[in-house]
C-alpha cells in the first residue's frame, strides 16, 4: 500500500514537472541565460510554498497520518562537498538540461537519451563512492605510516 | 512556447509536495538518494553503499511513478514540446548525455542532494548546506549553458 501511494506521488510530481516544462533542455537553457522568468518563478514559488508549509507544520505541531511527530532534519553542512559537488552537478544540469527527476521523464520520452543520462548518473555515483573509498584508504595509510614511524 | 503550465501554478504545486510527503509518507522530498540506491546494486562492496538502504528505497518507488507518468503522457501526446529540444535530444548526442549524467550523479552525491533535496526541500528549511549547494548548482549551470553548450552541441 505504501509503495502504491509513493508511486502515485511520484506520478503527481512527474506530471507537474512535465506540464511546467522543467524537464526541457530549452527551458533550462533559457533559465541559465536569464532569458525567461518561468523557471525562477517556479523555483521561488515552490520554495516559498514549502517554507510556509514547514512553518505551519512546526507551529501547529501537525503529525503525520500514523500520528507520529514530523521530524524535519536539515542536511548537514559540508561546505567543501556542498560547494564542489554542487558546482559539478550544476555543470551537468546546464549541459543536459536535466536534474535528477527529469532524467526519468526523458527516459520515458526519448529512451536512448534517458538511458544515457541514467547510466551516466549511476556511473557518477559509483565513481564518487570509489573516490571516497580511495580517499579513506589514503588517510588510513597515512595514519598507519605515522604509527609505524612512531 | 506558451503551451506549459504557468509558474505560479506549477511552483506552488511542487512546493506542496513537501508537506504532502511529510504527512503521508513521513519523508523529506529528495530524489538523488535513489541514485545512491541504484549504485549500491552495481558495486555493493564499497563503503559508501554500506548504509541503511531500506531508508531511501521510497525514492526508487517515487521515480518509478515519474517514469510511469512520463510514458503515459507520452503515449497520450500530452508532453509539451519546446523549440530547440528536438535538435539537442538526438541519438548522436547520447555520449554527451552520458558524460552529463556522470556529472549529475557524481555532483549530486558529493553535494548530498540535488534540485529536489537541496534547492526545494533544503532551502525551504533555510539550511546553510542547501543554500550553498543551490548557489553552486546555479553557478555550474550558468557556466555550462553560457560557455560549454555552444562548444559541445
Amino acid at each position: 500500500m505504501k509503495t502504491l501511494i509513493t508511486i502515485a506521488m511520484g506520478m503527481i510530481f512527474g506530471s507537474i514537472i512535465i506540464a511546467s516544462g522543467a524537464f526541457s533542455w530549452s527551458v533550462i537553457n533559457d533559465m541559465f541565460h536569464f532569458r525567461s522568468f518561468h523557471m525562477f518563478g517556479l523555483l521561488f514559488s515552490a520554495i516559498a510554498t514549502a517554507a510556509i508549509s514547514l512553518i505551519v507544520i512546526k507551529k501547529w505541531k501537525i503529525r503525520d497520518i500514523t500520528k507520529q511527530k514530523i521530524e524535519i532534519k536539515p542536511k548537514p553542512l559540508e561546505l567543501k562537498n556542498n560547494a564542489i559537488g554542487g558546482l559539478i552537478f550544476g555543470i551537468g544540469w546546464g549541459i543536459t538540461g536535466a536534474c535528477t527527476a527529469p532524467i526519468f521523464i526523458i527516459l520515458g520520452i526519448k529512451w536512448y537519451i534517458g538511458l544515457s543520462l541514467l547510466s551516466g548518473a549511476i556511473i557518477g555515483v559509483v565513481l564518487y563512492a570509489l573516490l571516497r573509498q580511495g580517499f579513506k584508504l589514503k588517510l588510513k595509510l597515512k595514519h598507519e605510516s605515522r604509527i609505524s614511524k612512531a | 512556447m506558451n503551451n506549459y503550465l504557468a509558474w505560479y501554478i506549477a511552483g506552488p504545486l511542487i512546493g506542496l509536495m513537501v508537506p504532502i510527503l511529510l504527512i503521508i509518507r513521513s519523508k523529506q522530498l529528495g530524489i538523488s538518494s535513489g541514485l545512491r540506491w541504484l549504485g549500491s546494486l552495481l558495486t555493493p562492496g564499497l563503503s559508501y553503499f554500506d548504509y541503511n538502504r531500506k531508508k531511501d528505497f521510497w525514492q526508487i518507488e517515487f521515480t518509478i511513478g515519474i517514469l510511469l507518468v512520463s510514458v503515459l503522457f507520452g503515449s497520450l501526446g500530452l508532453i509539451p514540446e519546446f523549440k530547440g529540444d528536438k535538435e539537442i535530444l538526438i541519438a548522436e548526442n547520447a555520449p554527451v548525455f552520458l558524460v552529463g549524467g556522470i556529472l549529475i550523479g557524481f555532483g549530486s552525491r558529493m553535494a548530498n542532494g540535488c534540485t529536489a533535496g537541496h534547492c526545494i526541500m533544503g532551502t525551504s528549511q533555510f539550511s546553510t548546506a542547501s543554500i550553498i549547494a543551490t548557489i553552486f548548482f546555479f553557478i555550474g549551470g550558468w557556466i555550462a549553458s553560457n560557455f560549454l553548450t555552444s562548444i559541445i552541441f
